[in-house]
C-alpha cells in the first residue's frame, strides 16, 4: 500500500519535472497572420497559369479528379479563357504534375476563403494574365 | 414501461469533442451505468468507393488519400499496389523504400495524434502539445516531399512522384534522432501516472476472442495477445529486407493498446532509420517508365492488397473494368473497433466510456468511407 503511494508520488513528480523542462523549450507557433509560415517549393496552393504556353491540349482536364477545369478555345483552337473552379478543385496537383508545357503550375497562396461564392471561380485570359 | 422509467437514453455526438469525428451513440443508462449502446455511423459519408466508378483510375488516386487523412500513405499504397498488380508492374526498390519510409513516418505521426488526442480524453492536456509539436515536424516533411501536409497524393502507379533530396533526407535523420528522447518524455508523465492507470488499466477489456471474432486488426488486436502484423505475416514492399519487432500485449484493456502504441513508435523509427540508409546509398530510378498512368486499360480482372495501417488492416479490391474501375471495395480497421463497442461499453461507467473508445483509435472517416 505504502509503496504503492510512494510510486504515484515518485510518478507524479517526474511527470510534473518533465512538463516544466518543456517549459523552457524553443516555441513552435507562428504568429499568424502577421508571421507567415515558410512554405515548401512543391506547396500545392492557388495555381499559376502561363496563357502564352498552353496549347489547350486538355490533359490537365483529363486528369482533374474534381472536373474543376474548363477550357475555352477559339476557332483557330487557341485558348480563350482557362478557368479553375476553387469550389470544386482539391488542390491534387494531378494538372501542374501532367501538363507536359508546364503551362499550369501549383503556387504557394493558400489563403483562398471567401464568402462570395462566384469569387471561387478563376478565370486566365490572355487580357487579364 | 417500467424499464423506461428505469434506464434513460442518451446521445453522445456527432458533435461531442471526444468522438474524433462524426461518431453518434445512443446509450441507456441506468444511473451512472451503461446497460446498452448503439452506434449509428454514416455521418460523414462521401461515396468514396462509389466515386471511383465515374473516373479514371488516376483521376480517383488523389481521392483514397481522403479515406483515412491520419494515414493516407497506406490508402494510397494500397490501391496503387492494387492497379500495378492488375498491370503486372514491377516497380523500383528505390520507390519501395520511399513508400516504407512514408508509411511508417505516417504511421508515427498518426500514433502521436492519436497518444495526444486520447490524453486530452482523459483530461491531460499538456501531452497534446507535445504530440502535435512534433507531429507538426513530420508534416513539414511531408510538406516539403509531396507538396502537402495531409493529402499527398505522392504516391503514384509504378513507383513515387518526386525524389527525396537530401535536404529532406537530413531533416528526417534529425528527427528520428530527436524522437525517442521526446517518446521518453510522454512515457515520463504518462504510464505511471497514476491517474492514467487508475482510469485505463482493467478497463475496456477485450478479449483474445472477441478481438478475433469481431475482425479486430492492428494494434488493438497485438493488444489482446495476437501477434499478428501483416508487416511480419505477409510482408509486401521491402518489410522482410528490414529489421524490426512486433510489440503485443496480453491484457486486452486500453492500458495494453497504449503500451502497444507506443512501442510501434520505437519500431517504427527503427525502420525509417534503415530506409534512410538504403535511399541515401540508391540511385536507382524512383518510377517505373513503363506505366502510362493517364491512358490505363485494364482489362478485366480483380485483385486485393493489404497494408497493415495505423488503424489495422486496409486492404483495397479493385475489380477493373476497361477505363474505369468496375467497382472498388475497402476494408479499414476502425469500421471493426466501431463495432466492437456495443460489447465493449455494456456494464461500464458512462466516465470510462471516452477512455474506452479513445483507446481504440478510432477515426470516422475510415468508418463512413
Ligand atoms: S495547361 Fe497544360 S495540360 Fe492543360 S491544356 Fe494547357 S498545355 Fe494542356
Ligand atoms: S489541383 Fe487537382 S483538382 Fe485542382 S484543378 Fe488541378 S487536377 Fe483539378
Amino acid at each position: 500500500m505504502f509503496k504503492q503511494i510512494y510510486k504515484s508520488i515518485l510518478s507524479l513528480i517526474i511527470g510534473h519535472l518533465t512538463v516544466f523542462k518543456h517549459a523552457f523549450k524553443k516555441r513552435v507557433t507562428l504568429e499568424y497572420p502577421e508571421v507567415k509560415p515558410k512554405l515548401s517549393d512543391r506547396f500545392r496552393g492557388k495555381h499559376l497559369f502561363d496563357i502564352d504556353k498552353c496549347k489547350a491540349c486538355g490533359m490537365c482536364q483529363k486528369v482533374c479528379p474534381a472536373n474543376a477545369i474548363t477550357i475555352t478555345k477559339s476557332e483557330n483552337g487557341i485558348v480563350k479563357c482557362y478557368s479553375i473552379d476553387y469550389g470544386k478543385c482539391i488542390f491534387c496537383g494531378n494538372c501542374a504534375y501532367y501538363c507536359s508545357l508546364g503551362s499550369v503550375k501549383m503556387g504557394n497562396d493558400f489563403e483562398l476563403a471567401t464568402d462570395d461564392k462566384n469569387s471561387l471561380k478563376l478565370n486566365f485570359t490572355k487580357e487579364n494574365k | 414501461m417500467t424499464n423506461l422509467l428505469k434506464t434513460m437514453e442518451i446521445n453522445v455526438g456527432p458533435q461531442h469533442p471526444s468522438t474524433h469525428g462524426v461518431l453518434r451513440l445512443v446509450l441507456e443508462l441506468d444511473g451512472e451505468i451503461i446497460k446498452s449502446c448503439k452506434p449509428v455511423v454514416g455521418y460523414l459519408h462521401r461515396g468514396i468507393e462509389k466515386m471511383a466508378e465515374s473516373r479514371s483510375y488516376l483521376q480517383y488516386l488523389p481521392i483514397v488519400d481522403r479515406i483515412d487523412y491520419l494515414g493516407g500513405f497506406f490508402n494510397s499504397y494500397a490501391y496503387c499496389d492494387c492497379i500495378e498488380n492488375l498491370l503486372n508492374v514491377e516497380i523500383p526498390v528505390k520507390a519501395q523504400y520511399i513508400r516504407v519510409l512514408c508509411m511508417e513516418l505516417n504511421r508515427i505521426a498518426s500514433h502521436l495524434l492519436w497518444l495526444g488526442t486520447f490524453m486530452l480524453d482523459l483530461g491531460a492536456s499538456s501531452p497534446l502539445f507535445y504530440c502535435f509539436r512534433d507531429r507538426e515536424r513530420i508534416l513539414h516533411i511531408f510538406e516539403a516531399l509531396t507538396g502537402q501536409r495531409m493529402m499527398y497524393n505522392y504516391f503514384t502507379f509504378g513507383g513515387v512522384r518526386f525524389d527525396i533530396p537530401n535536404e529532406i533526407l537530413e531533416d528526417i535523420s534529425s528527427f528520428v534522432e530527436d524522437m525517442p528522447e521526446c517518446i521518453k518524455d510522454y512515457e515520463n508523465i504518462i504510464t505511471t501516472n497514476p491517474i492514467f492507470t487508475s482510469r485505463c488499466v482493467n478497463k475496456g477489456i477485450i478479449t483474445k476472442r472477441n478481438a478475433l471474432q469481431y475482425s479486430i486488426t492492428g494494434a488493438n488486436l497485438r493488444a489482446s495477445g495476437v501477434g499478428l502484423d501483416f508487416r511480419k505475416s505477409c510482408p509486401y514492399l521491402t518489410y522482410d529486407n528490414l529489421e524490426f519487432d512486433i510489440s503485443y500485449a496480453d491484457g486486452g484493456d486500453a492500458y495494453s493498446r497504449y503500451k502497444v502504441r507506443i512501442f510501434e513508435l520505437y519500431s517504427s523509427l527503427k525502420i525509417v532509420e534503415q530506409c534512410i540508409d538504403f535511399i541515401r546509398s540508391s540511385s536507382e530510378p524512383i518510377l517505373n517508365k513503363s506505366v502510362k498512368p493517364v491512358m490505363l486499360n485494364i482489362p478485366e480482372g480483380e485483385y486485393t492488397s493489404i497494408v497493415e495501417a495505423s488503424r489495422g488492416l486496409t486492404s483495397c479490391t479493385v475489380k477493373a473494368g476497361g477505363k474505369t474501375p468496375y467497382r472498388v471495395k475497402w476494408r479499414t480497421g476502425s469500421y471493426y473497433a466501431v463495432q466492437l463497442l456495443p460489447e465493449l461499453l455494456v456494464n461500464c461507467e458512462v466516465a470510462d466510456m471516452m477512455a474506452i473508445f479513445g483507446s481504440l483509435d478510432v477515426i470516422l472517416p475510415e468508418v463512413d468511407k
